[in-house]
């Protein structure tokens, strides 16, 4: 028996081995699988923001500062719009439909791009939701307010 | 569940019909911690095999050290490295008693005392760096995460989403192992998903793969109780190179 032997395309690093690098490797890969654990129901959609934006400090900082591109703006909604159904918990999945209405709004907003087949009726509901929603922070109520106007424009 | 070593420690030595799986699973979970620790103490390959393969036997198996120990304090982790850690300066005193002149060169025998740095010969060779603790706690974390690992993909696949498990492998484990994490430009299209697809399905699998983890670590413990601080002491141990 060689109890060394992977056999599951796992990495495993040499059993000769236990130097810096490997330590290193290992420590980040227990931090990342429990770095959620304790935190908030914004920790899922942040998690996913970084994945798409490294650096992005939150969603709402990647959302409404205007640096993202259309195409993250796409990638964030897809991302936003699974954790709606996979979130882990009831909070989780309402802030991921918020998110996913506040990219589409970012999209219309500052690039005057649709990256949605959703009807306009519905985006306006959408963006009125977020306009008032008083948990969301007062820059993704705002540009709710402003993609409301434009969608109105666009009619 | 995943069982407890104490569990598979009791059943290997008990001669009972499933004895020899349960000798399996000891030696997959204790077999690399001991053998990199008795490494990075100094000996040679082969003979780090012997007697890795003798502590499990005589040691852990045989003089039921586990069982006799006070399980309500113990994590298999520290009661691992102690009974390792004793059984090579057992081994050291014997060999010393026998000959005054060391057959392989060997120095260093327990990390405590004599760094990795004291280490001379061909026994030392990638090991200047490692001390012996940190070698051991090096190894058993990585057979959690292997062990963790292994199980996450037996799931996922099992759930029909090996897709998941790609992402996780090819982001997670071979961005961490082996420094190069292709993007999701590049895996998306080759599973058939969006880039913001696949970072979704990367943060239900991240928590899966933590739920998994911790009953990995659960299995080493007596007191659920203790599972934050055994996780923070191995986030500690492996930052700070102790």
């Amino acid at each position: 028996m060689n109890p060394m032997q992977d056999t599951h395309g796992t990495p495993d690093p040499s059993p000769d081995q236990g130097g810096t690098h490997e330590a290193h490797a290992l420590g980040n890969t227990l931090r990342w699988a429990f770095e959620l654990d304790e935190s908030p129901a914004i920790a899922g959609a942040t998690f996913l923001t970084r994945e798409i934006i490294p650096g992005a400090r939150d969603p709402f900082d990647a959302i409404t500062t205007g640096a993202a591109t259309v195409r993250q703006l796409e990638d964030l909604k897809n991302a936003y719009k699974m954790l709606r159904t996979t979130g882990a918990t009831a909070p989780e999945r309402s802030l991921a439909a918020r998110l996913y209405a506040a990219t589409i709004a970012a999209a219309i907003v500052r690039h005057g791009a649709m990256i949605t087949r959703q009807t306009p009726f519905a985006l306006a509901r959408a963006f009125e939701e977020l306009a008032g929603d008083p948990d969301m922070p007062e820059r993704i109520r705002d540009l709710g307010s402003l993609a409301a106007d434009a969608l109105g424009r666009m009619k | 569940m995943t069982q407890t070593n104490w569990e598979l420690i009791r059943d290997a030595a008990s001669g009972s019909a499933t004895a020899r799986a349960s000798l399996d699973a000891v030696m997959k979970r204790a077999w690399p911690a001991v053998y990199a620790y008795i490494r990075a103490s100094g000996r040679r390959s082969e003979e780090a095999t012997e007697l890795t393969q003798a502590f499990i036997c005589d040691v852990l198996l045989a003089r039921r050290l586990l069982e006799k120990a006070d399980q309500a304090r113990g994590r298999f982790r520290t009661l691992l490295l102690g009974a390792v850690r004793n059984y090579l300066a057992d081994v050291h005193r014997r060999q010393t008693a026998q000959s005054r002149a060391p057959r392989t060169g060997l120095v260093a025998i327990d990390g405590t005392e004599h760094g990795a740095g004291a280490l001379v010969g061909e026994a030392s060779v990638g090991h200047e760096s490692t001390s012996p603790e940190r070698a051991f706690n090096a190894r058993y974390v990585a057979g959690l995460i292997r062990s963790a690992s292994e199980r996450l993909q037996r799931e996922l696949e099992a759930d029909g989403d090996a897709a998941s498990w790609e992402i996780f492998r090819l982001r997670v484990l071979q961005g961490a192992f082996q420094g190069t994490a292709p993007s999701y430009e590049e895996i998306a299209p080759r599973l058939g998903l969006d880039r913001g697809q696949c970072a979704a399905r990367l943060l239900v699998t991240k928590r899966r793969f933590a739920s998994i983890l911790m009953d990995e670590l659960r299995a080493t413990m007596v007191d659920p109780a203790e599972l934050k601080s055994e996780v923070a002491d191995l986030l500690a141990l492996l930052t700070e190179g102790r």
